[in-house]
């Protein structure tokens, strides 16, 4: 074989040996487990010893359990919040960090994201104490502010325990959707604001007509990250509640009901069938919140 | 010669092989200088005192052992994954009750640890033990766990603010009698702001193990002796109906004080005057709020009715050997050294306050000390009196579920409690519960290894029961 042909051969493999690696990983830690927790979630299990295969059973359960549904109600609840409570506020810090002095843009935008530098584990440990009744520095700060609360019970009645986790995630992300929002902002046109402005239009007419359509793919892109980043809600709620899922199940979220069904029923099984639909419900919330943002189309 | 893709994926190539090597080496020499037991617990007070003790079982025996500590709930998640998926496990590990529960999913062979109940009994520990406290280490008559304590609890107050109060505890007899005294003399509003500033006892709603102590020193259980789910029974209901008097709406007498830092504070400041202690938790009170040294003191908890039981437990450790182990016979030999080593109880008692469950070591001079903290009495003797009392408890493989359902009722029955007083809310109770215990029966009747074994083991052989 001449030296060309034998280039020649090299270069035809190369890209394949160069993606090997890759492709192991993904077969070993994601397409293999994928398959077996299909195949799971049609079984009931207790040890390498004891496999019974139980049909739609696990599915059945899942989708008729009202513990399931509480889940995919908390689940929702808080992504709504996620998205009209937390994302208006990251865009609304972002837009005036834009309009901040270089100076100061850099130290405030520190600030505002450092909660997220601290993990979900310790945010929620740190909040657990500050809202604990009496002597929680939240509650004191709601009783010196409207006379009312010293005494809330926070993570321990059912409806306050919702709202305790929410503020607690604002904390903790508006920061980090700010820094997106920022990016987006930073990067829209100047000369289309200005032509806009001397075309009349007020504030309010810029915003909308110009830097919310120049920023619509960032925005769509945290919509659809919060969006799977609630569904897949755990550490955060585990941590606030010590390791359980709130009174009535008030802290219970889709993965914290895949976890206790995994490590406290220890159904493997139903946990993989959750697993799986959980997966599904993503998929078609993240594909219908695209579709509906025009997103795909305009990639084109 | 050159590599024929470059030189970084040469050196990408000869780092994954190095590494690669190293982690066989290392992994060869970590199997070569494995010990003959490894011991798993997951309380710093038991690794330390284990510490003290194994060098001298290791000196008689010619053995290595390891000792770890590892927190309790990564302990039972990973064991259970580890049993699951036929992995590496240690040796012996030292499990929280109620978490042995998890592990007795499956028929009795596939519960992972070695059945001591022939053990146990060859040994007479079954009469020289506390009966009851087999029953939380039980699985359908079989004991898989040699228990480390008894935990009978008691009340501990504030002794002076009590004292000034001019109340006599020795009057306190029944829990109507600590009810009428905690509203005529206890819970005040001390400034005047409307929110009443001392209550007579701590009882949380959710997350905690009041209710379940409460339920037991009544007589009430979520499983009976055969597993069959109880936790609808009429005995749970009254409980739930007072625990709710108790700690909801304006009659209130108690306070949720929480856990650590906040709990201290609001004992330190007198918010609650009473709390439920077990003999391990006497410890902590002398360890986390110092300050109150000579203001404490103990008491029985009082009873329900007339001669009734006058302690309930809270906790439990139990040291169970994998089937998995290549030296059951040796862990065993550990496990009596540690349990059942006289030498030890005095130390262990004046380390931890915790009252072994093995009666003859209650005579000794150990459990004999007056203690300062508890205003100089004797708690040893005390809770060795209270430890024979404790009632037993059926943990079967749905208890932390179970659990997890009733506080859910609860809960649901104090906001009822709340909007509507007491109209209705026996019956809403009542109907809460079932609905309950029809979910987890339905769970259970999931469970096909259950009733496989059900319809096999018919006649299983009785354990240790009270």
């Amino acid at each position: 074989m001449s030296n060309l042909a034998k280039f020649h051969a090299y270069k035809k493999k190369t890209p394949y040996i160069f993606l090997a690696p890759y492709f192991c990983l993904v077969c070993i830690f994601f397409i293999y487990p994928l398959i077996s927790a299909f195949i799971l979630s049609f079984e009931q299990t207790n040890g390498p010893k004891s496999r019974a295969f139980v049909g739609l059973s696990n599915y059945a359960f899942v989708l008729t359990d009202p513990d399931f549904h509480k889940a995919v109600k908390n689940t929702a609840v808080y992504a709504v919040f996620s998205i009209f409570l937390q994302l208006p506020i990251s865009l609304g810090l972002a837009m005036l960090l834009n309009t901040a002095k270089d100076k100061t843009k850099g130290f405030f935008r520190l600030i505002i994201f450092s909660p997220n530098l601290v993990g979900q584990i310790f945010v929620g440990v740190i909040f657990s104490v500050l809202f604990v009744p009496r002597y929680g520095l939240f509650n004191r700060f709601v009783q010196s502010l409207l006379y009312w609360g010293l005494e809330n019970r926070w993570l321990e009645n059912p409806s306050l325990v919702l709202p305790a986790i929410i503020i607690t995630a604002l904390w903790m992300y508006v920061g980090f959707n700010m820094i997106y929002f920022l990016a987006g902002l930073q990067s829209v046109d100047k000369s289309l604001i200005e032509a806009a402005r001397i075309d009349g239009a007020n504030p309010w007419q810029v915003f909308l007509n110009v830097t919310l359509p120049a920023i619509k793919p960032v925005a769509t892109f945290v919509v659809v990250m919060s969006t799977i980043g609630s569904f897949q809600l755990f550490e955060l709620p585990f941590a606030l509640l010590k390791g359980e899922f709130g009174p009535s199940g008030s802290g219970l979220f889709i993965v914290s009901y895949l976890y206790s069904m995994a490590f406290r029923a220890g159904d493997l099984g139903t946990a993989a069938a959750v697993g799986w639909i959980l997966t599904l419900m993503i998929m078609v919330i993240s594909l219908a919140q695209i579709k509906l943002s025009g997103t795909m189309e305009e990639g084109k | 010669m050159e590599f024929p893709y470059g030189k970084a994926p040469f050196w990408i190539l000869v780092l994954a092989i190095i590494t690669g090597a190293v982690m066989v080496m290392s992994q060869k020499f970590t199997s070569a200088g494995r010990p003959d037991l490894v011991f798993v617990v997951f309380a710093a007070r038991h690794y330390e005192a284990y510490q003290k003790l194994i060098p001298q079982f290791e000196k008689t025996h010619h053995v290595k052992v390891q000792l770890q500590q590892v927190h309790q709930r990564p302990l039972q998640t990973r064991l259970q994954s580890a049993l699951l998926a036929d992995t590496e496990v240690p040796d012996m590990v030292e499990i929280m009750n109620p978490f042995m529960g998890a592990f007795m999913k499956g028929p009795l062979k596939d519960v992972g640890f070695v059945d001591l109940t022939d053990r146990i009994k060859a040994e007479h520990l079954d009469e020289r033990m506390v009966a009851s406290r087999f029953s939380i280490w039980s699985s359908r008559g079989r004991i898989f766990a040699l228990p480390h304590d008894v935990h009978p609890a008691a009340l501990a107050y504030r002794r002076d603010i009590v004292e000034e109060l001019g109340i006599d505890v020795s009057k306190i007899e029944t829990w109507d009698d600590f009810v009428r005294i905690a509203h005529e003399k206890i819970v005040k509003d001390l400034d005047g702001d409307g929110i009443p500033d001392r209550y007579a006892l701590d009882l949380s709603m959710p997350g905690t193990s009041f209710f379940p102590l409460l339920l037991l020193q009544r007589g009430g259980r979520y499983f009976d002796e055969q597993g069959k789910l109880t936790m609808d029974s009429e005995i749970t209901i009254d409980m739930m109906i007072w625990y709710i008097h108790q700690s909801r709406g304006k009659d209130r007498i108690a306070f949720p004080a929480g856990e650590g830092q906040p709990f201290y504070k609001a004992l330190s400041d007198g918010v609650v005057l009473f709390n439920f202690v077990p003999d391990w938790r006497s410890k902590v009170f002398e360890m986390d709020a110092p300050d109150l040294k000579g203001k404490m003191a103990l008491m029985p908890l009082p009873v329900w009715e007339k001669g009734g039981r006058r302690t309930s437990t809270w906790g439990g450790t139990g040291l169970a050997i994998t089937e998995k182990s290549k030296h059951k016979e040796l862990a065993w030999e550990l496990a009596k050294f540690l349990y059942l080593n006289k030498q030890d109880f005095s130390e262990r008692f004046t380390m931890l306050n915790i009252i072994p469950p093995l009666k003859e070591a209650w005579n000794l001079p150990a459990f004999q000390v007056p203690n300062e903290y508890y205003s100089g009495q004797k708690i040893g003797q005390l809770y060795a009196e209270l430890a024979v009392e404790t009632p037993p408890d059926y943990v079967g493989a749905y208890y932390e579920m179970v659990d997890g359902k009733t506080r859910e009722v609860l809960v649901d029955g104090g906001v009822y409690f709340e909007k509507h007083g007491d109209e209705g809310l026996r019956e809403y109770i009542t109907q809460k519960l079932k609905l309950k215990a029809d979910y987890i029966r339905r769970v259970m009747n999931r469970n096909v290894f259950l009733q496989q074994q059900e319809n096999v083991d018919v006649n299983t052989p009785q354990g240790v029961t009270e």
